[in-house]
C-alpha cells in the first residue's frame, strides 16, 4: 500500500499569491487555485478545497460547485495515464467506439473506471477539437491523434517518461494544414513561426505600431467596420460594431476578453493560431485594446488545451520582455496587461457571458441579458469577448488595408476564415479560404480536402459545428458566409465541417450530437437541463432498436419547446440538430424504428456510456 | 417613468422596475419558481414567460425591464404554451409522489400544472436518481429528486445569510443541490430555505407529516421571541385532536413586512412556539388546589381591599412583564400604579443579554420592552444589573426578600431561574400573599401561593411594540387553554370587584384608551396598526 498523498498547501502560498494578484476580485482565482492545488497530487482533496475556499472568499460548498461543474477537475483519484477518448461527432465517425473497445479489450476497463494497478484509467470527453487527427484522445494533458494502430495506448504509455500532469513528450501531430494564408494561416507552415524573432522579422507588430503612434481609437474601429470583419468564433457579429458598443464615459476600468475556449465539434482553428502564432493574436489584442479603451486582456483558453496554453504563455512572456506588453508600451504610452486564464472542461464557457462567469471564478452559467457585456461585463466592467480568430485578422486589415481585406470575403463578410474539415474526406485539415467559398469547393478541392474518402458517396454535411443544422449530399452548392448558409437553413457557425459519407447511420450521428448537448448543458435554465437528458434518453432508446412510433414527433415538440427559451442560445443549438436530422432523413429514422435494425456499417459499435 | 400596458391595463413604474413586479402592482400574478424579491434574479426557471408584443420571442418576466409603451400579454396562448413546455420539462424527472409528499397542497408544481399544464405524459424514459429523504440539519429535509434546481435557497445562504452551505453541482441534468460532504446547514436562519422552496425538495423536520397543510388555518401574529417582532403566520389546527398529540399550533411561517422582517424569521423564533401547547398552566390554583377563577377573584380582591384599607400599599410590589402586550401593562397601571396607588410597580427583574446578530435577531428577548417603557415601566429598559437582597437597592425584589414588600404580584417571570431557589423558598414562606400570572409552569408556579392561568399570544389580541418603535398587533388563533384567560380579562374583573372603574370590553377599546392617554401612541388605532405596524411618535432611546 502506498500512502495517500497529502495536500501540502505550505508549498503553494508563493504561487497563490501571485496568482491572487492577476486578478481585480480575488474569487477570480479560483480557477487557477484550483489548478494548482490539484497539480499537487493529482486531485483535490477537501483540504485542497478549504484552502481555495479561504484563498478567494468563498464557502467550501460554493468551491465545490465550481470543482463539480468542470470536467478536469478531479476529487477522487485517478490513474497515473488518464486516457480520454473523445467521443464528438467527428471522432466517432473516424471510430471512436473501436478505441474504447480496443482499451476494455486491452485493460478491461470501461470508461469511467481505473485499471486494477491504477495505472490507467478510462475516460470519454467530448470534443478536443483535434478533429483533423481524429479519432483522438489526450492522454494526461496530451493530445494523441489518429488513433488508428490497435497498440496505440501501450505505445504511449512506453514512451512516457515524465509523472502526472507534464507533457508526455509525445511527438505532435502531423500538420494537417494546407493552406498558406493570404489572412490567417501565412505563418502555420514554419515550424519556429511561433517566436517573437520570427514574427518580427515577418513583418510582426508594424500594423500594432502603426495604431499606437498614428491612430486614434475611434479611426481604428472605423477602419475594423469598413473591412466587414465579422465575429468568427461562430456567431458572425460585426466586430466593429461590437467594439462602438463601449461606453465611451464609463469611469469603470474596461475588459478586453479573447474567448480562446474553443470547444465547437468539428472545430480547430483557434488551436493553430495559439501554437502556430501566438503573436498574431498578441498583436491584434493591442491594437483592439486600444480601439476600445482597455488596459487588461484576459485570454481564456480551453483547460484541455495544455500545448496552446503553454506556448501562448511564453509568447506573452516574449512580448512582455520586448516591450509589446506591459506600461508604456513601445514607448507610446499605451498600457497593456494580459493574464492567460485556463478553462477547466466546459463546452458552455465559449458562449461569451458564460465565459464571463467562469474567469469571475464560477460555474460556466451565461448571464441574463441586458445588460450586454459591453456595458456590464467582466467584474461588472465594459468588456468586449473576442475570438482569437477574429483578433488575428485585426493586424494584417491595420498593414493592408480594410478595402483589401473586404475584398476577399463577400459583399457583408470581409476576410478568409480558417475552416475546419473533418470526418470522411480524403484530407482532414484546416484550410484557409475566403468568406465565401464554396462548401462543395472546400470538401472537394484538390487545395482542400480533397474528397469524400475513396469509393463513398457523401451523405451529409454539417457546415458549422455541431449546433449547425445538416445540409444533404445535395445541398453543399452554397457559399460558407454567413449570410449565404443562413439563407441556406443553416449557419456558418465556427466553420467546423463535418462531412458524413453514405456510411453515416444518421440515427447514431443524431445520438451523438444528442449526448455532446446532454453532457455540455450547463444545468441552469430548465428546458435545456431537462430537454438535452430526455432527448438522450430517446435516442438511446432509437439507436438501440427500441424506438417507438411516437418517438419522432416528441423528438421534434421537444426540441421546439426548448428554443427560444433560456438564457442563452445553447438550447437553441441543441435543438437544431434534432430538427434537421429529423426532418431531412426521417425515412432512416422511421426504418430504424419500424425495423429495430440498422443496415449500415458505423452502426452497431460501441457507443454511449452514459 | 415608463408607462406600459398588462393585459390591457395600463400602469406606470418607476424606472428599473421588471415587467413581474409592475404586473403585481396591477394584481396580476406571473407564476414564478426562481424568482424570489428578496433575492437576486436568477432567470432560470422559464416558467415566467411573457409576451411582450415587437418581442420575437417569449420574455421572463422577472428580469425584463419595464419601457415606455411597452404592451405585454401574461395569458395569451402563445403564454399558455410556452408555459405548458416549461413544466412538462420541470416535472420529466420530478417523481410522482404527491401522496406522500409534506409540500402537497401548498406546491407550485401542482398549481401551475393545474393551472397552465394539464397535458398527458408523454416521457417514457427512466427518471434521473438523485438522494431522498436527506436531513440537511437540525431544521432541513431534502429530496433532491424534487428539485427544480430554481437555485432560491442556495441564493438565500449565499446573499442573505452569507453563509454558503449549499451549493447546486454537477450541471445538465446531472445537477442537484446539496451540501459540501460531511457539512450541515445549520444557521440561524435556516428555516427559511423551506418557505423559499417552491416545491417539496426541502421541508421542514419539525412540521414534516405533522398534517397535511389543507387542514392548517392561519392567522397573521407578531413573534414573541425577541424585540425584533417579525411578522408572522401562526398555522394551526384546532379539530383534529389526533394530530401531533392534540397540539394546536403546527408551525410559524414569516410574514412579510418590508420595515421589520422582510420575508424571513430566525430559528430560534420560528421553532420557539412549542410553549403554546406544552408545559401550560391550566387551573387557577392556591396552595397547590385547584380552584375556581371566582374563588380567586373574590380572595385577592379581598386582599387587595384590604392591605388599601390597612394603608399598607407601600407592603405590594407588583412585578409585569415586558412579554404582556400594550393593553395589559396599561391596565397593569390603570388597576395597580393608579387605580389603587401601588407605587412598587416596575419590571424590575434582572434580563440577561441573549444571542444576537446584526440581522433580526435582538439580544432582548421580550418582545414588548419598548411598549412597557412608554406605558410607564421604565424598568423594562432599564435591567437590573444585580440585587443584593437589601433593600437599599430600591428593588421591588430586594424589599421583599427584606420584608419590607409583604405581598408580591409576578407577571410570568420565574423568579426561581433569576434569583435561585432558595431566595423565592424562602419568600414564599415569609410573604402574606404571592400571586404568579402567568402561562407556563416554572419554578415560580410551584412556590407561589396563588397561581393564575394566562393566555398566550396566539390566544391573546392586543399589541407590541418592537425595538425600533412599530406597534404590532397580535389576534387571537383560538380560544385560551383550559381555564387560562387573557391577563386583561382578569385584571378587568378584578378592577371591577375592588372598585375601580375600567369599563373596557375589548382589547381594541383598552388600546383605544391607552391611544387618547399616551402620547407616544397618539392618533393609533387597530385600524391604522393594520398588518404591517405603525409607528409609536416618539422612540425611547434606551431600548435594546
Amino acid at each position: 500500500m502506498t500512502r495517500q498523498p497529502v495536500f501540502d498547501f505550505k508549498k503553494l502560498e508563493e504561487q497563490a499569491k501571485e496568482i491572487l494578484s492577476r486578478y481585480e476580485e480575488k474569487r477570480a482565482a479560483t480557477l487557477p487555485l484550483l489548478w494548482l492545488a490539484q497539480e499537487q497530487i493529482g486531485h483535490l482533496t477537501p483540504e485542497a478545497e478549504q484552502w481555495v475556499a479561504d484563498k478567494v472568499g468563498k464557502s467550501i460548498a460554493q468551491v465545490r460547485e465550481v470543482v463539480s461543474f468542470y470536467t478536469l477537475y478531479h476529487t477522487k483519484p485517478v490513474g497515473k495515464y488518464h486516457v480520454q477518448v473523445c467521443v464528438s461527432l467527428p471522432c466517432l465517425l473516424k471510430g471512436s467506439d473501436r478505441v474504447i473497445a480496443q482499451m476494455k479489450e486491452r485493460y478491461g476497463i470501461s470508461p469511467g473506471q481505473t485499471s486494477r494497478d491504477g495505472q490507467v484509467t478510462l475516460s470519454t470527453v467530448e470534443c478536443l477539437c483535434a478533429c483533423e487527427s481524429a479519432p483522438c484522445a489526450q492522454i494526461n494533458r496530451q493530445y494523441v491523434g489518429c488513433l488508428t494502430d490497435k497498440n496505440i495506448f501501450e505505445m504511449v504509455i512506453q514512451q512516457t517518461s515524465t509523472g502526472r500532469g507534464g507533457n508526455l513528450n509525445l511527438p505532435e501531430p502531423p500538420l494537417h494544414i494546407a493552406a498558406d494564408g493570404p489572412v490567417l494561416s501565412l505563418r502555420f507552415k514554419n515550424s519556429q513561426g511561433t517566436w517573437f524573432d520570427s514574427y518580427a522579422a515577418d513583418g510582426g507588430y508594424q500594423a500594432a505600431k502603426k495604431v499606437l503612434t498614428s491612430m486614434k481609437p475611434q479611426e481604428v474601429i472605423d477602419l475594423v467596420l469598413k473591412s466587414n470583419l465579422r465575429g468568427l468564433g461562430g456567431a458572425g457579429f460585426p466586430t466593429g460594431r461590437k467594439w462602438s458598443f463601449i461606453p465611451k464615459d464609463s469611469p469603470k476600468p474596461k475588459f478586453l476578453v479573447v474567448n480562446a475556449d474553443e470547444g465547437e465539434p468539428g472545430t480547430f482553428k483557434d488551436r493553430y493560431i495559439l501554437e502556430r502564432d501566438p503573436h498574431a493574436l498578441i498583436e491584434g489584442m493591442i491594437i483592439a485594446a486600444y480601439a476600445i479603451g482597455s488596459h487588461k486582456s484576459y485570454v481564456y483558453i480551453r483547460g484541455e488545451y495544455d500545448r496552446p496554453i503553454e506556448r501562448f504563455s511564453k509568447a506573452v512572456e516574449e512580448a512582455y520582455a520586448k516591450k509589446w506588453l506591459g506600461k508604456n508600451i513601445q514607448g507610446s504610452g499605451f498600457d497593456l496587461d494580459v493574464v492567460v486564464h485556463r478553462g477547466a472542461g466546459a463546452y458552455i464557457c465559449g458562449e461569451e457571458t458564460a465565459l464571463l462567469s467562469s474567469l469571475e471564478g464560477g460555474k460556466g452559467f451565461p448571464k441574463l441579458k441586458p445588460p450586454f457585456p459591453a456595458i456590464e461585463g467582466l467584474f461588472k466592467c465594459p468588456t468586449i469577448v473576442n475570438n482569437v480568430e477574429t483578433l488575428s485578422c485585426v493586424p494584417p486589415i491595420i498593414k493592408n488595408g480594410p478595402e483589401w481585406f473586404a475584398k476577399l470575403g463577400s459583399a457583408k463578410q470581409g476576410g478568409t476564415r480558417l475552416y475546419s474539415v473533418s470526418g470522411h474526406v480524403n484530407r482532414p485539415g484546416l484550410y484557409e479560404a475566403s468568406a465565401a467559398v464554396s462548401l462543395k469547393e472546400l470538401i472537394e478541392g484538390q487545395q482542400f480536402a480533397q474528397g469524400v474518402r475513396a469509393g463513398k458517396k457523401l451523405k451529409a454535411v454539417i457546415p458549422g459545428g455541431i449546433s449547425a443544422k445538416i445540409l444533404k449530399a445535395e445541398e453543399i452548392n452554397v457559399a460558407m458566409d454567413f449570410d449565404s448558409l443562413m439563407a441556406a437553413g443553416t449557419m456558418a457557425g465556427s466553420a467546423g465541417v463535418i462531412v458524413m459519407d453514405e456510411t453515416t447511420c444518421i440515427v447514431e450521428a443524431l445520438r451523438s450530437a444528442s449526448h455532446f448537448f446532454a453532457d455540455e448543458s450547463c444545468g441552469q435554465c430548465s428546458p435545456c437541463r431537462e430537454g438535452t437528458g430526455w432527448i438522450l434518453k430517446i435516442m438511446n432508446r432509437v439507436r438501440e432498436n427500441q424506438g417507438r412510433k411516437v418517438d419522432l414527433d416528441n423528438l421534434l415538440s421537444i426540441a421546439g419547446n426548448m428554443e427560444g427559451k433560456t438564457i442563452c442560445v445553447f438550447a437553441d443549438a441543441a435543438a437544431w440538430p434534432v430538427q434537421s436530422y429529423i426532418s431531412k432523413f426521417r425515412e432512416e429514422f422511421e426504418y430504424h424504428i419500424r425495423e429495430g435494425r440498422c443496415d449500415l456499417a458505423s452502426h452497431g459499435l460501441v457507443g454511449s456510456n452514459r | 417613468m415608463p408607462t406600459l400596458t398588462i393585459d390591457g391595463k395600463q400602469v406606470t413604474v418607476e424606472p428599473g422596475t421588471t415587467v413581474i413586479q409592475a404586473a403585481e402592482k396591477l394584481g396580476i400574478f406571473v407564476p414564478r419558481y426562481c424568482y424570489h424579491p428578496g433575492l437576486t434574479i436568477a432567470g432560470n426557471c422559464r416558467i415566467c414567460l411573457v409576451e411582450v408584443e415587437k418581442a420575437p420571442k417569449l420574455q421572463i418576466a422577472c428580469n425584463t425591464p419595464c419601457a415606455d409603451g411597452m404592451v405585454v400579454h401574461t395569458q395569451s396562448s402563445k403564454v399558455n404554451q410556452g408555459r405548458a413546455s416549461v413544466l412538462e420539462f420541470l416535472l420529466i424527472n420530478h417523481p410522482l409522489d404527491c401522496p406522500v409528499c409534506d409540500q402537497s397542497g401548498e406546491c407550485d408544481l401542482q398549481n401551475f400544472y393545474m393551472q397552465y399544464g394539464l397535458y398527458d405524459a408523454r416521457f417514457q424514459e427512466q427518471k434521473q436518481k438523485k438522494p431522498k429523504a436527506v436531513p440537511l440539519g437540525p431544521t432541513v429535509m431534502l429530496d433532491a429528486e424534487r428539485c427544480v434546481l430554481c437555485s432560491r435557497c442556495t441564493r438565500f445562504t449565499d446573499e442573505i445569510t452569507r453563509t454558503g452551505e449549499l451549493g447546486i453541482f454537477n450541471r445538465g441534468d446531472k445537477a442537484e443541490v446539496g451540501l459540501y460532504p460531511g457539512k450541515t446547514l445549520d444557521n440561524k436562519y435556516s428555516g427559511n430555505v423551506v418557505d423559499i422552496c417552491p416545491v417539496g425538495a426541502l421541508t421542514d423536520r419539525d412540521f414534516r407529516f405533522k398534517a397535511r397543510v389543507w387542514y392548517l388555518s392561519s392567522a397573521p401574529s407578531i413573534c414573541t421571541g425577541c424585540s425584533q417582532g417579525c411578522n408572522i403566520d401562526v398555522h394551526y389546527v384546532i379539530d383534529r385532536p389526533h394530530l401531533a398529540e392534540g397540539a394546536r399550533i403546527m408551525r410559524l411561517k414569516p410574514r412579510y413586512n418590508p420595515d421589520v422582517n422582510k420575508w424571513w424569521m430566525c430559528d430560534e423564533g420560528r421553532y420557539g412556539y412549542k410553549f403554546v401547547d406544552e408545559n401550560r398552566i391550566r387551573q387557577v390554583s392556591h396552595r397547590g388546589q385547584a380552584v375556581s377563577w371566582e374563588d380567586a377573584y373574590s380572595s385577592l380582591a379581598a386582599s387587595l381591599a384590604r392591605f388599601k384599607s390597612d394603608g399598607r400599599l407601600n407592603e405590594i410590589g407588583i412585578l409585569p412583564s415586558a412579554q404582556q402586550t400594550n393593553e395589559e401593562l396599561f391596565l397593569v397601571r390603570k388597576l395597580f400604579k393608579e387605580g389603587l396607588g401601588i407605587k412598587n410597580c416596575d419590571i424590575q427583574v434582572p434580563s440577561p443579554a441573549g444571542t444576537s446578530d446584526g440581522f433580526l435577531i435582538k439580544p432582548d428577548k421580550n418582545p414588548n420592552t419598548m411598549g412597557a417603557a412608554l406605558i410607564g415601566f421604565p424598568g423594562a429598559s432599564k435591567p437590573l444589573k444585580s440585587t443584593n437582597g437589601s433593600s437599599a437597592s430600591g428593588h421591588i425584589f430586594d424589599k421583599a426578600l427584606s420584608g419590607e414588600i409583604r405581598a408580591l404580584w409576578v407577571f410570568g417571570h420565574d423568579l426561581v431561574k433569576l434569583f435561585g431557589e432558595e431566595k423565592v423558598k424562602a419568600l414564599a414562606a415569609s410573604l402574606e400573599l404571592f400571586v404568579f400570572q402567568g402561562s407556563n409552569d416554572n419554578g415560580t408556579a410551584r412556590y407561589a401561593h396563588w397561581v393564575l392561568p394566562s393566555a398566550v399570544f396566539a390566544e391573546n389580541d392586543g399589541t407590541f411594540v418592537n425595538v425600533s418603535g412599530w406597534v404590532q398587533r397580535i389576534k387571537p388563533c383560538f380560544a385560551p387553554l383550559a381555564d387560562s384567560l387573557p391577563d386583561a380579562q382578569v385584571l378587568l374583573e378584578l378592577a371591577r370587584r375592588i372598585g375601580i372603574s375600567l369599563s373596557f370590553k375589548s382589547a381594541e377599546e383598552v388600546f383605544n384608551a391607552l391611544a387618547a392617554e399616551m402620547p407616544a401612541f397618539g392618533g393609533l388605532t387597530y385600524e391604522r396598526i393594520g398588518l404591517q405596524g405603525a409607528r409609536v411618535h416618539q422612540k425611547e432611546p434606551a431600548a435594546r
